[in-house]
This record gives C-alpha cells, structure tokens and sequence, in this order.
C-alpha cells in the first residue's frame, strides 16, 4: 500500500482545509456574497420543502437517542410541521377532521393525542412528504412513545414512591 | 444508505457514526490518507457496513453556524476503495450526504456544505455532485442538497 497518489483518485485524501484565517476570511466573504444572492431566487416551495426535510432529520435524530429534559418534543415538532406547510392552523385542523380547540390543545400540551390524531397525522405526512423525501410512516408514532419513554424514565423520583406502594411480588423464584 | 459492491452489484446498508477515540490508533496513513488524529478537535464520522466496525471511508466536519454552513474539511475513502479497482462505490457519495444531513438538519433553508478542493480535483465535485465553484470554494445549497440527501439517503 501507498499514499503516493500516482493512483489518482479525487475521493483518496481530499484535503479541504483552509490554509489560513485570511484564506479562510476571504473565501467566506466571497461565498456568503455568492449565497444571498442564490438565496433571494429560492422559492416559497423550496423553503418549504427544506424546512420539511429539516423536520424529518430532526425527528429521526431524536428518536435515536435517549433525551431526558422538560421539553415537549411531540407538540414542537407537531407545532413546526402545521406551520410550515398551512398559513393557518385551522386549515390543517379541517384537513384532518378536527376542531381548531383540539389541534390548539394538543399543540399546547393541554390534551395528549389520541390514537386517531396520530393515525390521521401519519397520513397526512405520507401525502406531503410523497415528493420530498422519504418518510417513514412509523415516525410521529416513534416520537410520541419515544418521548413518553424518556419522560417515565427521567421522572422516576417524583412518581416512583407513590406506585411502588401498590406493587408487591408474592411468588418467589429461586436463584 | 447504501454502498454497493462493485463486482457483484451487491448492495450493502452503511452505517456513519462518530470516530471513538479508540478508533483512532487503526487510523493509519496508507489506508486512509491523513495523519486524523489531527482532526480529534473537530467532528469526524466513520462510514462502516452495519454490523462490521471496518472503516471504509472518513469525514471531518466544521460546522460555522453564522454562516449557516457545514465545511467539509478532509474526506478520504479505504485505499482498497479508490480508483478502478474500487470493491464498494459510493462511500464518499454518503459521507458528503451525512454532512448535508447535518447542515440541512441545522439550517434547513439557509443551509451549505462547503468544500475546498485542488483545482484539479475540484472537477470531480462539480461534476459528480452538481457543486457551485465561487473563489476556490465549492458549495451545494438549497435545493441541490435536498436533491443530494435524496440520492443517498435511503435504504
């Protein structure tokens, strides 16, 4: 074996490091420059569908994790998803067939979701990510028992004692 | 996402994780490329085939949030997987992919990966990955990295 790269490959050893602040300051003006304009031609589509895409990542990367902490994942990521693609939550509401209250308390974690709200918000989110990218239909399911895992896990101290005094095992089993 | 042995067609599910740092000590130069323990201060991410722990190809990522932007900052694949001879394809495909992942993930429409090749390679990536040249800097943006992500990113 040998790094000389007389075997040329542009995929062996691609060193993309800047070699100074300056270069570095330099090109990063030069890019930023290049990039607002780009970004001024984006459409209201394409945002929409980056802002999709970056919905999906960031539920997958949450459902590959253990998080403990306050936050309501479920409803936030349910909350980005309705305001990304509707200009009112009431719109999203009579697409799936349910009061503007309901949604709004299952947004503001004022109501859990019922098993019907997720079925309906699965098919949904097949319809509008159909064209954007893969999604898979387990996802909002994933989140939902992913979160409340965590929670149980994270709040033992505060519901543990209170259960434990009705939990008793009477049989035995030998070692 | 896949890499797929070229002999066969046989396609295989990658996993990319980040470098442990045990896994720096079998990070040698003839089979990939760098010197990487130099890079331990920024985030470097293996590609392997799910279940193996052979690393088949390495990315070092900075990401500069005010810039909205992921900077590729060295790439290799496994010396066994470059050139004609290549026995898996698309390593490096997936690895620029995880970082348009993370750059998207972060950044969603503002988002950038970026990288700065030698002019003579730099071909490679434009031609390969429909990257934008401005200065000596190559980037792929919004939408072309949802194209990307698509590409690569399924099962």
């Amino acid at each position: 074996m040998t790094n000389k790269k007389n075997i040329k490959d542009s995929e062996f050893g691609l060193d993309s490091r800047y070699k100074s602040k300056e270069e570095y300051k330099s090109e990063a003006t030069a890019l930023m420059e290049a990039r607002l304009k780009r970004m001024k031609n984006l459409s209201k589509d394409q945002i929409i569908r980056a802002k999709l895409m970056q919905l999906k990542l960031n539920m997958e990367a949450f459902i590959k994790q253990p998080i403990y902490n306050n936050r309501n994942y479920f409803s936030e990521f349910l909350e980005s998803y309705v305001d990304t693609i509707y200009s009112k939550r009431s719109f999203f509401a009579k697409d799936i067939s349910i009061t503007p209250a309901k949604l709004s308390q299952v947004i503001n974690n004022h109501r859990e979701p019922r098993d019907e709200f997720i079925m309906k918000l699965m098919i949904h989110s097949e319809k509008v990510y159909e064209n954007i990218c893969e999604f898979h239909k387990k996802t909002w399911y994933q989140v939902y028992f992913h979160e409340k895992i965590c929670d149980t896990m994270s709040s033992q101290e505060e519901w543990r004692p209170k259960i434990e005094r009705h939990v008793k095992f009477s049989e035995s089993i030998e070692k | 996402m896949i890499i797929v042995e070229t002999s066969i067609g046989n396609r295989h599910k990658v996993k990319i994780s980040l470098v442990d740092s045990v896994d720096y000590k079998a990070l040698n130069k003839e089979r990939y490329f760098f010197d990487w323990k130099e890079e331990q201060n920024f985030e470097v991410y293996k590609l392997c085939i799910v279940d193996s722990s052979d690393i088949l190809g390495l990315i070092s990522l900075e990401r500069i949030p005010n810039e909205w932007r992921v900077h590729i900052r060295l790439l290799t694949v496994s010396f066994e997987n470059q050139g004609k001879k290549k026995i898996y394809d698309n390593i490096a495909g997936n690895l620029i992919a995880y970082a348009a992942k993370i750059a998207v993930a972060d950044y969603a429409e503002l988002a950038c990966i970026s990288l700065r090749p030698k002019t003579e390679i730099a071909k490679h990536y434009i031609d390969k990955y429909n990257m934008i040249l401005t200065g000596l800097t190559l980037s792929i943006e919004v939408p072309g990295l949802l194209n990307l992500i698509n590409l690569f990113d399924h099962d």
